[in-house]
């Protein structure tokens, strides 16, 4: 019987948990027999179609999903109107940046283009036996029943889903699997259906991440997207300022640029989605979605937000404390509203909702995770002050009551969650890189483990919506770019947080799931007393690319844990920068590599055992470190802040190493705060980003 | 006196949702590096932000500017786009009149019920005036180039002689002497300082901030650059370039915008912070005196004003004059027998620059926000323009139904 804090994201797509994943010692679908299931077995392979493949999210989409479905036989089947422009071509440079010529002309070369009227199926779709139909044609309802309709009454139990933005399945007649943008790249689908289907686990085996959501006008995604879109536009009409500017604050205090996102993706169907979604979400809801005449235009026009090259904007616009805090109000009032609606509607777990603004809405932090940091009382009062300055909203659709459950473990863990059986934890942690939210609801797992009375632990991804741990959230380095105090909390409190992995539990298994594992992550990862790693997962400290003196005890820890002749590995590791390969670490930085199936009953085994297997734990020296390499081989660098960089992280490496272990905490924070004030740091990759981002 | 006058019956300036750019010297600001039109547009959305006023108001635009700038053809539709607000418009051009003459075309848009709420913006770069190239089949050279700014100002065509010769032309006419222009020049300067000590001039000139291409800090426009207190022994020792023309008693170029909103009275009140103040078009006069003496020409136009409705100095409570020469206002002084201590007591032209196309609308914006700091009254405001023109134009400011 498993116990969690709360409902595991895999969950939702009827997967199971993390827990059974190790226990039974492989993942919970073959993306093989899911292919069989969809699309027939090998003898008798079904296509999948894409009808609208011209499209931003039609050639996208083709993109995505034939370069996954070449490998198991299904042809893709374009399927277009005659007249419209080729979307697909113009993928070809991506492809072959990604995939080589080989793979590339082999991805194209899986893709049979047809065309039609509009009416009537072409003959020779037949012969290509299509089982799965992804519509991603416009969003007009009409023609979409109707497009489901041929294609029914040719082909009898096909699979259907449809691209929408905002129609709801039960006004479609057809499942939803709404794809984020950039569709080449974003890996992110919701999913509207009554149960987790078969093709739904089968994006999910193919690496994608389908994210359900509840059937109603308008995803999460564009409720956000389009609602930070909204609550922009209604600032710009109060105020006058311009779009590129209100991008600027918005971006600032959430994160995303959805101007720009706009005229990014293509004004011309960007605009028209965005309407569409505010349209029908207005005429259902009310003024808190109507879309404003700036809208209305832009959706006939297609005309870009920003202005052109030749009319970069002259005059600056800049605000005041209070305007600020108006523009807050705004932005922030509306989108907590928006937020209580799809709380109050269940539109779907809040990991989920959470997690949708971040990787496909650009925003810094999940909107929920925004809410808990300004607490239930001030997201309330944000939301009446909107009110007070748009009245209109007031009147519909405002359920300040969700905001009551934010001590619930739902809300707590956005981020991480954990599970055990009795005798073994899993700790899930499902956000790519690692903040201050993250640190915090680690530190609640712990604790609620340490409950449960938990000694051995698992700590992982969470094999659904991070398929990599990149290191540190380095947004979250900005304050301590000119705050050396600042700079050595953070580091001093995540350590903190890492040491409790090797100190509160017997066993400790860090298990590198995914692709990659950077940085904090694989200093968190570190802290265990084993480190596994699926065999083709690279592993890297890039630090010094930044340039950043690692802060999580990078500097000193791995070495405390490996054997001297190992140690120049280290110092490259830390001073190259370069990623290794996981099967390329072993012994020096992790302990097994190996396929899946393998790794996950090898960390299985060592939670289960006490560590008792064929491995030996490498132990922890808490003494005083004394040899630490300088010279392993790494060739001068002529960007003088990359040497800055690695000798401030020798220097840091040498003084946290020539202390005792009790001590070492304090040194290397010490000097990653010391480093993070500096010029290369403020002139270098945070400092940019920071400057682009916050410097309004 | 005609009480009931009423040029435009129908429309209104709304007090307070106006305002206009400091008006920094020639080449001394990162106006100097701009596309004008472009940052005029700007310029106006970010005023009418801060006046409250939100742009979707606006029905049409009518610019007004002298010197060519990029893209001019496209005219008030491109500079309403810099704005951020497609509407139609039109540019109209007067040299130093256009800041009066398009605010009474919006005026005259509104009293014909075409539109309801008309934008007046104008503005003008001198820095870097372009060169025109024009062929010229009857000129030796064939082909020939002119400097907007500088060429136009030294050659008036039709009489073949500079601005400068005009002035000294019109201070030998009316037999002035030298101290009596450098005194009023001297008062002038005083005028402004004064004014802007008071802090009267921030109801009026908004801060700028320009950006460079990269989207970073150019330069910020939050002074009258390059005016500086003069005394008169200052004035005293400068060369003399034509009787009683020095640098301190004439102005200088400079770059800036003006806007201002010209709308129906219920409008008005929509729009404007204070809307008990009423703010309404009077009447308006133009004259052309003889070749080569413009500086005589604005007290020749508010004579013809006056005459035409009744009105006497006597009735009229804020004075702005338009000054590019101090000749003007001794002139002025002289002929209507006026104290010139009463006239552009919170500054002019003469000191502050002159970019000509937005001038008079600034020396009209600070006329009226003078005349609403009297409780109200008729605001009389004049000027020169090239061809040797004059330009004077009566506003009245009533307050809270109180009307002076």
């Amino acid at each position: 019987m498993t116990k969690s804090i709360r409902q595991s994201t895999l969950q939702t797509l009827g997967l199971g948990s993390v827990m059974e994943i190790f226990s039974n010692g492989r993942l919970p679908v073959d993306t093989g027999d899911l292919v069989d299931r969809v699309f027939g077995g090998a003898d008798d392979r079904g296509s999948m179609v894409i009808s609208g493949p011209n499209g931003i999210v039609g050639a996208g989409k083709l993109m995505q999903l034939t370069s996954r479905l070449e490998p198991f036989g299904v042809r893709s089947v374009s399927l277009s109107r005659a007249r419209t422009a080729d979307g697909i071509g113009p993928q070809y440079p991506g492809l072959l940046d990604v995939f080589g010529k080989e793979r590339a002309d082999r991805i194209m070369g899986n893709i049979v283009r047809l065309t039609y009227d509009g009416n009537n199926l072409p003959a020779d779709l037949q012969k290509f036996q299509p089982r799965f139909l992804l519509e991603a044609i416009p969003e007009i309802l009409e023609i979409k029943k109707a497009h489901y309709k041929i294609f029914r009454e040719e082909f009898p139990g096909i699979e259907i889903r449809s691209v929408t933005s905002g129609f709801p399945s039960s006004e479609l007649g057809v499942g939803v699997m709404h794809p984020a943008f950039p569709h080449e790249t974003n890996k992110v689908w919701e999913i509207v259906e009554d149960k987790p289907s078969a093709v739904t686990q089968l994006l999910w085996a193919l690496g994608l991440v389908p994210v359900p959501v509840s059937d109603d006008w308008s995803f999460v995604l564009d409720v956000l997207f389009c609602g930070v879109t909204l609550a922009g536009l209604r600032y710009h009409r109060v105020s006058n300022m311009p779009f590129w500017k209100i991008d600027k604050y918005v971006r600032k205090f959430l994160g995303a640029n959805p101007f720009r996102a706009h005229d990014v993706i293509g004004a011309r169907g960007a605009n028209f989605l965005t309407w569409s979604c505010l349209h029908h979400l207005g005429e259902k809801y009310g003024a808190l979605f109507r879309p404003t005449p700036e809208l209305d235009e832009r959706q006939e026009t297609g005309q870009n937000w920003y202005p052109p090259n030749h009319f970069r904007p002259v005059v600056n616009w800049r605000m005041n404390g209070q305007e600020e805090d108006e523009f807050l109000s705004w932005i922030q009032g509306a989108l907590f509203q928006m937020t209580s609606l799809m709380l109050h509607e269940q539109r779907g777990h809040l990991s989920h909702i959470n997690a949708i603004g971040e990787l496909c809405a650009q925003f810094r932090r999940g909107i929920l995770a925004v809410i808990r940091s300004v607490g239930a009382e001030a997201a309330i009062k944000r939301v009446e002050a909107y009110h007070t300055l748009y009245p209109e909203a007031a009147g519909c659709c405002w359920y300040p009551a969700v905001f009551e459950q934010l001590g619930s473990p739902e809300w707590q863990q956005l981020y991480v969650n954990a599970e055990h059986d009795g005798n073994v934890g899993v700790i899930t942690i499902s956000r790519e890189t690692y903040n201050s939210d993250v640190d915090a609801e680690l530190n609640r797992a712990i604790d609620w483990l340490k409950v449960e009375g938990i000694v051995n632990v698992i700590v992982t991804g969470d094999f659904h919506l991070s398929t990599q741990m990149v290191g540190a959230d380095t947004s979250e380095f900005f304050p301590a770019l000119d705050d050396v105090e600042e700079g050595r909390r953070v580091a001093v409190t995540w350590s903190a947080t890492a040491r409790r992995l090797n100190d509160q539990f017997k066993v400790s298994v860090g298990f590198v799931n995914s692709k990659r594992c950077l940085g904090a992550s694989l200093e968190l990862l570190m802290h265990c007393h084993y480190l596994v790693a699926v065999e083709d997962a690279v592993l890297g400290m890039p630090e010094v690319t930044l340039p950043v003196v690692p802060g999580m005890e990078g500097c000193h820890w791995p070495f405390r844990k490996t054997n001297r002749t190992q140690w120049p590995k280290l110092v490259k590791l830390l001073l190259g920068g370069a990623p290794v390969k996981a099967k390329d670490a072993v012994n020096w930085l992790i302990d097994y590599a190996g396929p899946m199936e393998e790794s996950l009953n090898t960390v299985w085994s060592l939670a289960t055992t006490d560590g008792v297997t064929d491995l030996t734990m490498r132990s922890l020296d808490e003494g005083v470190l004394e040899g630490i390499p300088a010279d392993v081989g790494v060739s001068v660098s002529d960007n003088p802040a990359t040497e800055a960089g690695r000798k401030a992280i020798m220097d840091s490496v040498r003084a946290s190493c020539s202390v005792p272990l009790s001590e070492a905490l304090d040194i290397q924070a010490k000097h990653s705060a010391g480093f993070t004030v500096s010029s290369y740091c403020m002139e270098g990759s945070i400092g940019a980003d920071r400057a682009r981002t916050m410097l309004v | 006196m005609k009480e009931n006058i009423e040029m435009f019956p129908k429309a209104r300036i709304p007090y307070g949702t106006w305002g206009s750019s400091f008006f920094p010297a020639w080449q001394t600001s990162a106006l100097a590096e701009v596309n004008i039109g472009q940052f005029a547009g700007e310029a106006m959305n970010r005023i009418l932000g801060i006046r409250k006023v939100p742009k979707s108001e606006l029905e049409y635009l009518i610019i007004g500017s002298t010197i060519p700038w990029h893209w001019k053809f496209w005219n008030a539709p491109l500079v309403a786009s810099c704005l951020g607000h497609r509407i139609p418009g039109f540019h109209i051009e007067q040299a130093c009149a256009t800041g009066l003459q398009a605010a009474l075309i919006a005026g005259a848009e509104v009293q014909s019920g075409a539109n309801d709420v008309v934008g007046v913006l104008t503005f003008d770069r001198t820095s870097d005036s372009p060169v025109g190239v024009f062929p010229e089949r009857r000129a030796y050279q064939r082909t020939m180039a002119l400097s907007d700014v500088w060429d136009n100002f030294g050659f008036d065509p039709a009489t073949g002689q500079a601005m400068i010769t005009a002035a000294g032309n019109a201070a030998r006419k009316y037999c002035l002497e030298r101290k009596e222009v450098e005194d009023i020049a001297f008062c002038r300067y005083q005028q402004y300082f004064e004014t802007k000590a008071s802090g009267f001039l921030d109801r009026i000139l908004v801060p700028l901030e320009v950006l460079n291409v990269q989207g970073r800090f150019l330069g910020s426009i939050e002074d009258d650059v390059g005016v500086r207190k003069l005394t008169l022994d200052d004035l005293h020792k400068m060369r003399e370039f034509d009787t009683c023309v020095t640098t301190g008693t004439q102005t200088h170029a400079s770059d800036g915008m003006a806007t201002l909103l010209v709308t129906t009275a219920e409008k008005a009140k929509e729009l404007s912070p204070r809307p008990e103040v009423v703010i309404q078009f009077v009447a308006k006069a133009e004259v052309r005196t003889h070749p080569a003496l413009m500086p005589e020409s604005p007290t020749l136009a508010v004579q013809k004003l006056l005459a035409k409705t009744g009105f006497t100095m006597a009735d009229i409570a804020v004075v702005k004059s338009h000054n590019p020469f101090a000749i003007n206002d001794a002139i002025f002084a002289k002929v209507m027998e006026h104290d010139w201590r009463q006239v552009n007591k919170t500054g002019c032209s003469l000191v502050w620059g002159h970019p000509q196309g937005p001038t008079l609308t600034r020396m009209l914006i600070e006329g009226l926000e003078e005349a609403v700091d009297l409780g109200g009254g008729l605001v009389l405001l004049f000027g020169c323009a090239a061809g040797d023109v004059g330009i004077a134009a009566l506003f009245r400011v009533t307050e809270g139904g109180k009307s002076k």
